[in-house]
């Protein structure tokens, strides 16, 4: 259009050129050549006209960039990664006060607290995670007065001088002597104590609560006993009865949630020879529900239970005469669960992230009873049970019909009685305390003798969930820090990604419970540290699995550019030649006209 | 670090090199100890569909057979399956897949578990279930639910080509995105050791881009070369297996669960001239040394174990059991309680959803209209409805124009 219309222009006022001119001076033509000269001023509004359009596409430019803009929630990087370096740098520090009673020596007891000291120190390992920022004060007790050291220290034990006697060790209820102390040692702050008191018959006891207690005889050496009393402090007060420091992995089954479910299942492997039931209402109130309470900070812990019929199992056992019963090995026991008929995951109360336990009474068929397991040094197990970590406990029972066979009627339905219920949720328990980590043997050997861990009815002795907690708070602010490092480096590394606010806003909740956990941790709070730390793990879980972040379906920059090229870019690419070709013809036209003046002036 | 009597200098004195060596420590080793072996994970995956793809199918089923019978239970087993073939018209043996002509075996007999079928077999889904990111209303039984101490078995079977591997015909998953899939698994160790075996075409470029440790992979051919079908069942009609697939099950039919045979006797039991392409593996991610690696430990299932020394006596302690039974029923009553009202505030819940919708009817005329037209319930009459408004519109036009 642009040409037709110069050319009729051109043409236009060629012929106006050649009709004015052409009567007059017909050899004056070239002067006026239209291509060199014009005559009026070129006008503006063909530039005005492209030049808009040009401006209005560059200018609507930014709000189409922001309309294509991915939305992306901010995300607090700097303080994941100071929390990651703080977790890195500063150990996690858990403070602990040590209390050493000694009754009927004589003995100097800043001396006896050095030597303590120093054992100490021998027995803790170098732990790069989490270690522990612990004081120690000492008190002899001489009856008339206490000589306590260090006498200036900040955490002087509250211990009324006089209150412990080497009378009160005499009679052998452990218990009884359990409660007394508590009354003695229970003070505001959460002291670990360990009195050592002389005369009387030889014990090493560590009771349900916060204190432990050794009788020595008259005769024996204070160092020694100084050195036993460095051992149970660090061994079993701060490991838990364990040989190494921190506890692995396989030996925290809390699922990424915070949840625990444990499903126990009653197996009857042949429901032709009998069948039985439980009555698991009641045994889950008075004996599972104090433990659930107890572990309440660490996990949040439902129970079910359900009846199972048909359920054989996968390996062997053989007929032994002398035993008069079948026996299996503990070479079978990885082969024992047959998960091809057992079908024990059919839990809908766990979530995606719960985690389950499964605990299996195993009832055999009336081919296979009585079944008994075989250590490996010949013994039969006094349990019957196993357990797999992080999977769940096997126990089996065998009931009274194959033990006695004359007498016993097969009903349709047969209860367990209820002391074997009892006893068999004892083994639970203890393979419940296995799975966590700790013994269910109730003593701690040792090289220099045995100490007796009294057992407690929820389960668990307060200095063991104490473990608990710093072990659970250790791990899950540690696998939250290395998450919420994972989340920002996979985000940082796919720029186009959306981040929705849900994932944002977790973060920020788990930051928060993460410094809180931090916070709660050094001042000692043990509980809430442990909830506030699995609270930021299982949001920075969330937070990272949160099932908009898929890779497949963010919008990379090829993406964005197919889609916008086809239209934008011919487009532009004529709008822009057209404001070009016209600033030139602009320029072209001036140019004749400034000659034309140029002309007119140097005629006038 | 120990208080004394002058905390401050000794504990500066000390702050440093302490802190040198925690930091070596910390950077030297991993922050997480190696985990012990806890179980075992299967994700077997065959995208394909259509008659003619029937030897993915039963590869696929086959391999589930194999590892079951080895021991690992179905609820750790994810098993993708376009599944039309055992209902599909054009079987003349419905409701069986057989894996060879002889038809000893019925594939699709009892106890097969598919988790995800037909149209669910998607690239997205697949990632999914390696990376976990799934929607909160996903049930357990789709989910990988592995930790750190599991080895995985991921089987892929299907079409594929270089760098790339066909899903269900319509879309494809690149060997980019299945190493930056195992990436994200690594970091948040959802596994201690992955076996990959792959069995298309082409197949050892789908692993080439991997780079996380811990991870063995085996293809049935590599980069220019196919990989063919076994035999053709001239009764079904279509062939019934492929090589690569055939070879490792005629392996395993020989083992069973007591069996130690080494993951080095089954990459080396691959004769290149049977299977007409070379079976390459990639072991430079992997630390252990395959003479040592049982192939149950991908292939099977064998339990870690503990005997359970003690019972945790507790209970003997307790005086006698009638007092307990009398507090354990007011425990029980108030369990009860609580196991009610927890039952009562999920039926408050599904109620108080249906007020709020029926809340705004009546406000205005505008709204209701807007109801209306949001429920549009029968569309013709709302066509009915603008035809006829165009009307008096048509008319006062022509009579502008007059």
């Amino acid at each position: 259009m642009a040409e037709i219309s110069e050319a009729q222009d051109s043409d236009s006022s060629k012929l106006l050129d050649s009709d004015s001119k052409a009567p007059q001076r017909p050899d004056s033509e070239p002067e006026f050549d239209p291509k060199l000269i014009r005559k009026s001023k070129p006008g503006l509004k063909r530039l005005f006209l492209t030049f808009s359009v040009l401006f209005s596409f560059l200018l609507g430019f930014p709000f189409l960039w922001k309309s294509v803009e991915i939305y992306r929630s901010p995300l607090p990087f700097r303080e994941i990664d100071s929390l990651s370096t703080q977790l890195r740098s500063d150990t996690l520090l858990f403070p602990l006060h040590f209390h050493a009673l000694f009754v009927g020596f004589d003995s100097d007891p800043d001396r006896l607290r050095r030597s303590i000291l120093s054992e100490i120190t021998k027995l803790t390992s170098q732990n790069p995670k989490c270690s522990d920022n612990y004081t120690l004060s000492v008190t002899v007790d001489l009856g008339s007065r206490c000589l306590r050291g260090p006498t200036s220290s900040p955490h002087s034990s509250s211990y009324q001088c006089g209150s412990v006697t080497a009378a009160a060790f005499v009679q052998n209820d452990d218990v009884a002597v359990d409660e007394r102390l508590a009354s003695v040692f229970g003070g505001k702050t959460k002291e670990y104590s360990v009195a050592v008191v002389k005369g009387g018959s030889e014990r090493a006891v560590v009771g349900k609560y916060r204190h432990a207690w050794m009788v020595v005889g008259d005769g024996s050496d204070v160092g020694m006993a100084a050195v036993k009393v460095a051992e149970v402090l660090v061994k079993v007060f701060i490991n838990g009865g364990r040989e190494e420091g921190l506890i692995r992995n396989e030996f925290m089954p809390v699922g990424a949630d915070g949840k625990i479910v444990l499903s126990f299942n009653l197996l009857n492997a042949d429901p032709h020879d009998w069948v039985y039931d439980w009555d698991f209402e009641k045994i889950d109130d008075t004996l599972l529900t104090p433990m659930i309470e107890a572990l309440g900070p660490v996990a949040n812990i439902s129970v079910e239970s359900q009846v199972l019929y048909h359920t054989p199992k996968a390996s062997f056992s053989y007929w032994n005469q002398k035993l008069e019963s079948y026996v299996f090995s503990t070479k079978d026991l990885p082969f024992f669960v047959n998960s091809n008929e057992w079908h024990l995951d059919t839990s809908i109360a766990a979530g995606g992230r719960s985690k389950i336990l499964q605990f299996a009474v195993y009832v055999p068929s009336a081919k296979e009873c009585p079944l008994l397991l075989q250590l490996p040094n010949g013994e039969i197990s006094k349990t019957n049970g196993f357990i797999s970590p992080m999977w769940g406990g096997v126990i089996v029972w065998n009931p009274q019909g194959c033990l006695k066979d004359s007498e016993f009627k097969p009903s349709a339905k047969n209860i367990i009685p209820i002391q074997d219920l009892e006893n068999m949720f004892e083994v639970f328990i203890g393979q419940f305390r296995q799975l966590f980590g700790f013994k269910s043997l109730n003593v701690y050997t040792n090289a220099s003798g045995d100490w007796n861990l009294l057992p407690s009815e929820r389960g668990f002795t307060e200095w063991e969930l104490d473990v608990l907690s710093w072990q659970h708070t250790c791990f899950n602010l540690h696998s939250c820090a290395t998450t919420l490092g994972s989340l920002s480096r996979l985000v940082q590394s796919l720029p186009r990604m959306i981040i929705k606010d849900e994932i944002g806003k977790q973060v920020k909740l788990s930051l928060e419970a993460a410094k809180l956990a931090l916070s709660n941790a050094s001042s000692g709070v043990y509980e809430s540290s442990a909830a506030s730390s699995s609270q930021a793990r299982s949001l920075a879980e969330d937070a990272f699995f949160d099932p908009s972040i898929m890779s497949v379906s963010y919008y990379s920059f090829e993406h964005c550019f197919a889609v916008y090229s086809p239209f934008f870019l011919p487009v532009s690419m004529h709008v822009v030649l057209a404001a070009l070709r016209e600033l030139k013809r602009y320029k072209q036209e001036k140019a004749k006209y400034l000659a034309w003046k140029a002309k007119a002036n140097t005629a006038t | 670090m120990e208080t004394f009597i002058n905390p401050k200098s000794l504990f500066h004195l000390l702050l440093l090199p302490c802190l040198l060596l925690y930091s070596s420590i910390a950077y030297n080793s991993s922050p997480v100890e190696a985990a012990m072996h806890t179980n075992n994970w299967a994700v077997l995956v065959c995208t394909s569909r259509f008659w003619f793809n029937y030897r993915h199918m039963a590869n696929t089923l086959s391999l589930y057979r194999t590892v079951k019978r080895l021991g690992i239970p179905d609820e750790r087993i994810i098993l993708m399956l376009a599944d039309d073939m055992a209902c599909n018209t054009r079987n003349k043996y419905p409701a069986q897949v057989f894996n060879n002509e002889n038809h000893r075996l019925n594939l699709y007999g009892d106890n097969v578990e598919v988790d995800y079928r037909g149209y669910e077999v998607t690239v997205e889904n697949f990632l999914r279930v390696l990376t976990g990111r799934h929607e909160t209303a996903v049930p357990r039984s789709k989910r990988l639910l592995s930790d750190e101490g599991s080895h995985i078995l991921l089987y892929m079977t299907g079409h594929g080509g270089d760098e790339f591997l066909k899903f269900q015909d319509s879309e494809e998953l690149q060997s980019h995105d299945l190493a930056d899939a195992v990436k994200q698994m690594k970091e948040k160790h959802r596994f201690k050791e992955l076996l990959i075996m792959v069995d298309t075409c082409q197949a050892a470029t789908l692993f080439n881009q991997l780079q996380s440790p811990g991870v063995l992979a085996i293809g049935s051919s590599m980069k220019g070369e196919n990989s063919y079908s076994h035999h053709l069942d001239s009764d079904v009609g279509v062939s019934v297996v492929d090589r690569f697939t055939y070879y490792t099950l005629a392996f395993f039919e020989r083992l069973n669960i007591y069996d130690n045979a080494s993951l080095s006797s089954l990459f080396s039991s691959y004769n290149p001239s049977l299977l007409m392409s070379t079976a390459y593996y990639r072991k430079d991610l992997y630390k252990r040394r395959l003479e040592e690696v049982p192939v149950t430990n991908f292939f099977g299932s064998v339990m870690e174990t503990i005997h359970t020394d003690a019972a945790y006596k507790a209970l003997s302690r307790r005086n006698s059991g009638r007092f307990e039974d009398e507090m354990s029923l007011d425990q029980s009553v108030h369990h009860i309680k609580r196991r009610m009202l927890i039952k009562v505030n999920d039926g408050d819940e599904i109620h108080d959803i249906n007020p709020e919708g029926e809340e705004g009817a009546s406000k205005c005329p505008w709204s209701t209209f807007r109801n209306k037209f949001q429920k549009a319930e029968n569309v013709d009459s709302l066509l009915n409805y603008g035809l006829v408004a165009m009307i008096p519109l048509l008319v006062i036009s022509t009579w502008l124009v007059q």
